[in-house]
């Protein structure tokens, strides 16, 4: 008898206005015991929908409108809270995105686990705590013992993700779903993280629901994969088929859009459209008149002997987040800064854009000449920035269109009338429709966020933006989307990019020439090409070792 | 019902309705609001009679209960006090000195405060300590006794009564925006204006305040139901609003004497004006912040 059956599963959110939203539609799923399924889809697409109804977490605005789920031979579809209380942590267990958040901030690692067992299993005391230090033995957490006394902000994110792990199996459970479980984590870590957790589930026993947009995980996991969009099962089967041979379009776009890190393609081949309108045209031409392309061997950027030291809390404490870092920039090409968490990349941009003050001795330059950090506003028609988090970059209090052009109008480039066209002639270049000027940033996805941020940047026609991990809060196929745009722009205006990114696939697919920063000094340099394929440091190898690969042949593992 | 929506002005409202829709304590207390402010707006249209102009009031009036009968053959409706004053006049000219005070002091207060808030957000540094420590200052002392306090350097007067509670209402306003404002600055709209080589000043006004007010906002009314009871306070002490222009706490202070000789609807009847309007001014404020609130959450 399979583990879990859904059959038909339908479930609807009220909206305010007493509609109903239909997150599911007639989903269906088998899952046996011991297997790894994957759900796969776009933010939205309603997979974490289904996580939570199989704990019963759902919200009190959702409701199962059709169709049951089988736990064995129980339909959870109809349990109540109280029955539910009893199978979950206990038969079916949760592990969610951020370690960090699901773990009690003040309770010791080692409380949380041994209340866990105590509350799961028949062991007390020390027999409690010698379970526990077996289960993160077997969690491959080093030095077991100590960590049990450690708080959760004393260990890194893998580690927590490791504890977590370790206190979902305590309780032995059948199923575990997990949400998005290495997303939150550096890619260094999370091919380590996922390996301990398909081993665990092979040496439990323990089935797997696997929630994730990321098709590289789906196939270094997956036994089976469930590929789901706007709450619609698109296609389901063993992941060597799906992946190798989907049959269905949107599948199809889905693998297109993950960018590789072994080849560069000149575009990614998903669908977007550019409508060569008037106001697309009187756009691209403002940009052209104002951003001067020469192409060429002439280094525009020059940094020389970055260093910058953040004051601690007590005197004479520092921490030293950049280290003597030069690097030029020619102009034309896309740069790239790779690294990972707390490498320093952010800062560099911080630093060049003026947002912090660099320590004494460094020299920035622009075209030859160094940078004066109190001319903003001189500063601001040459560099320019895009954010990571789309949804903190815009003013919320402002529309999309005064988002854009309030700087330029600020400083008198433009008069405010020319001004509302030429917004929304951006948005066009950007490939957003006019209308979307009169609307707030609340009304956008965080891909059209995106978009609206880029074309900020642009108004102010800038020699040189810098790209702070523009894509990396999007889902992949939107990610796809806003690379290919930035392409088409650097292509049609000669733009100058400083790609900041920690994902060496999406580094591969923009840079010409990049950098490889660990713990604020860079350790490599090169053309994309050479370093990405042949990397001289073993740091660099590492990287790209941990890189999730969609295994495009077909063989099951 | 859809008839009507379709009009341009109602469907501006409907929002506003919705607000109140379901609740029936708030929507009295809405319908309490404005009535308060239509009597104190209208109150020499509404009141039967100046009671300030000395020479419409007759001190063979004095003293008459409710619904007694005057020297002219009218009638009224609340009593009159010692100098035959008539109550309901009093209370409804005292109802507009109460609100101006309070909205006035509200006003003053939640302003300078909103500025000095941002500026600190803003420059932090010493310009930020100095104003905290200000603040710190300010709300140690307890508000009543800061205001006795400024009114025995300053004299009476209702300019004065209008500083003295607007000096107890910026420091909480200051706190609150620049509590708001530094976790709006760590944003990356704020960031990106600076690289926009965008003014400080323009920074503050239109990027800090819209995206910093909300919390101000939901205490607004809250702050104004303060106020007035504050102003009531001091007038009851003597230390209020001149004679010439009596509040409610002035009214209730002027019939104290007479309570325990029976003349109670001197003291009472304002009394119960003021608990009325503040209660009324308090259900709505509340309404409005629970709904203000999943928006404040939301947005974090």
């Amino acid at each position: 008898m399979a583990l879990l059956t859904i059959t038909d599963l339908s479930i609807a959110y009220g909206l305010a206005d007493g509609r109903e939203l239909e997150a599911i539609k007639d989903f269906s799923l088998t899952l046996q015991r011991g297997q790894i399924v994957g759900i796969v889809g776009q933010s939205g697409a309603g997979k974490s929908t289904i996580g939570k109804a199989i704990l019963g977490l759902l919200g009190e605005n959702a409701r199962i409108s059709d169709g049951e789920i089988l736990l064995g031979s129980e339909n959870i579809a109809r349990f109540s809270e109280r029955q539910f209380g009893a199978i979950r942590g206990k038969r079916v267990g949760y592990i969610y995105q951020n370690p960090m958040t699901a773990l009690n901030p003040v309770l010791s690692v080692g409380e949380q686990l041994i209340e866990a067992i105590e509350a799961n299993t028949h062991r007390r005391g020390q027999a409690a705590r010698d379970h526990a230090i077996a289960l993160l033995t077997s969690a491959e957490v080093s030095h077991p013992e100590e960590r049990l006394s450690k708080y959760p902000h004393q260990l890194s994110g893998g580690l927590c993700q490791r504890i977590v792990f370790a206190i979902a199996i305590a309780a032995q459970p059948d199923l575990i779903i997990a949400d998005e479980p290495t997303t939150a984590l550096d890619v260094t870590v999370q091919q380590a993280v996922l390996g301990t957790l398909k081993r665990l589930a092979l040496q439990e026993q323990i089935a797997i629901i696997l929630i994730t947009h990321d098709m590289g995980v789906v196939s270094q996991m997956c036994d089976e994969v469930y590929v789901l969009s706007r709450g619609r099962l698109v296609e389901h089967g063993a992941t060597a088929r799906i992946i190798g041979a989907p049959r269905e379009r949107y599948t199809r776009d889905l693998m297109a859009a993950i960018p590789s890190v072994d080849e560069k393609r000149p575009r990614f081949d998903v669908l977007d459209a550019f409508e060569e309108t008037p106001g697309r045209r009187r756009g691209i031409d403002y940009l052209k008149s104002g951003i001067a392309s020469d192409v060429g061997q002439t280094i525009l950027l020059s940094v020389r002997d970055l260093s910058k030291t953040f004051k601690g809390e007590k005197r004479g404490e520092g921490f030293r987040a950049l280290d003597q870092v030069s690097f030029e920039v020619i102009a034309g090409e896309t740069f790239g800064i790779v690294g990972e968490s707390g490498s320093g990349k952010s800062t560099i941009g911080r630093a060049i854009l003026g947002l912090v003050e660099p320590d004494a001795g460094a020299t920035i330059s622009l075209a030859g000449r160094a940078i004066a950090s109190g001319d903003r506003k001189g500063l601001s028609q040459r560099l320019q920035c895009i954010f990571q988090d789309p949804y903190s970059s815009l003013n919320p209090r402002m529309d999309a269109g005064t988002n854009i052009i309030y700087g330029i109008v600020a400083q008198g480039l433009v008069d405010r009338r020319s001004a509302r066209v030429l917004a929304e002639d951006l948005l066009e270049v950007v490939g957003l429709p006019r209308a979307a000027s009169r609307k707030m940033p609340h009304a956008f996805s965080g891909g059209e966020r995106q978009r609206i941020g880029i074309a900020r940047a642009l108004a102010y026609r800038p020699e040189l933006i810098f790209c702070d991990e523009p894509t990396s809060a999007l889902d992949v196929t939107v990610q796809a989307e806003v690379l290919n745009l930035l392409k088409e722009l650097q292509e049609s205006l000669g733009l100058t990019l400083v790609f900041v990114s920690h994902d060496l696939a999406v580094v591969r697919q923009m840079c010409d020439r990049l950098i490889v920063m660990k713990a604020g000094q860079i350790v490599e340099r090169g053309s994309a090409e050479q370093v990405l394929t042949e990397p001289g440091e073993p740091y660099t190898g590492q990287l790209l070792a941990a890189m999730p690969r969609v295994l495009r042949s077909a063989e099951p593992s | 019902m859809s008839a009507s929506m379709s009009e341009p002005g109602l469907r501006r409202l409907e929002p506003f309705r919705a607000i109140f829709r379901g609740y029936p304590a708030a929507a009295a207390g809405l319908v309490g609001v404005v009535i308060c402010a239509l009597i104190a707006l209208l109150a020499p249209v509404l009141a039967p009679q100046n009671p300030f102009n000395q020479n419409e009031l007759d001190i063979m009036n004095g003293l008459l209960p409710p619904m007694g009968e005057m020297m002219d053959g009218s009638v009224s409706l609340l009593g009159t006090d010692a100098v035959g004053r008539d109550i309901l006049s009093a209370v409804m000219y005292g109802m507009r000195t109460s609100l101006l005070v309070a909205i006035l002091s509200v006003s003053i207060g939640m302003v300078v405060g909103v500025v000095l808030g941002l500026v600190a957000t803003m420059r932090g540094g010493w310009v930020d300590a100095i104003i905290m420590r200000a603040v710190d200052l300010t709300v140690s002392f307890p508000g009543v006794l800061l205001a006795l306090m400024l009114l025995a350097v300053f004299g009476s007067g209702v300019d004065k009564v209008i500083f003295a509670l607007a000096i107890g209402i910026w420091a909480q306003n200051a706190r609150l925006v620049r509590a708001v404002g530094l976790s709006e600055m760590k944003k990356d709209y704020i960031a990106a204006a600076r690289i926009g080589g965008i003014s400080d000043l323009r920074i503050m006004f239109h990027f800090l305040l819209p995206n910093a007010i909300s919390p101000v906002l939901v205490i607004l009314p809250m702050a104004i139901s303060g106020a007035i009871v504050a102003e009531a306070t001091l007038s009851f002490l003597g230390v209020g609003v001149p004679i010439t222009e009596p509040s409610l706490g002035l009214l209730i202070s002027n019939g104290n004497d007479y309570l325990l000789s029976g003349r109670w609807w001197i003291s009472v009847v304002p009394g119960l004006v003021l608990v009325l309007m503040v209660l009324s001014i308090n259900v709505v404020a509340d309404r409005l912040r629970d709904h203000a609130n999943p928006y404040l959450q939301a947005k974090g």
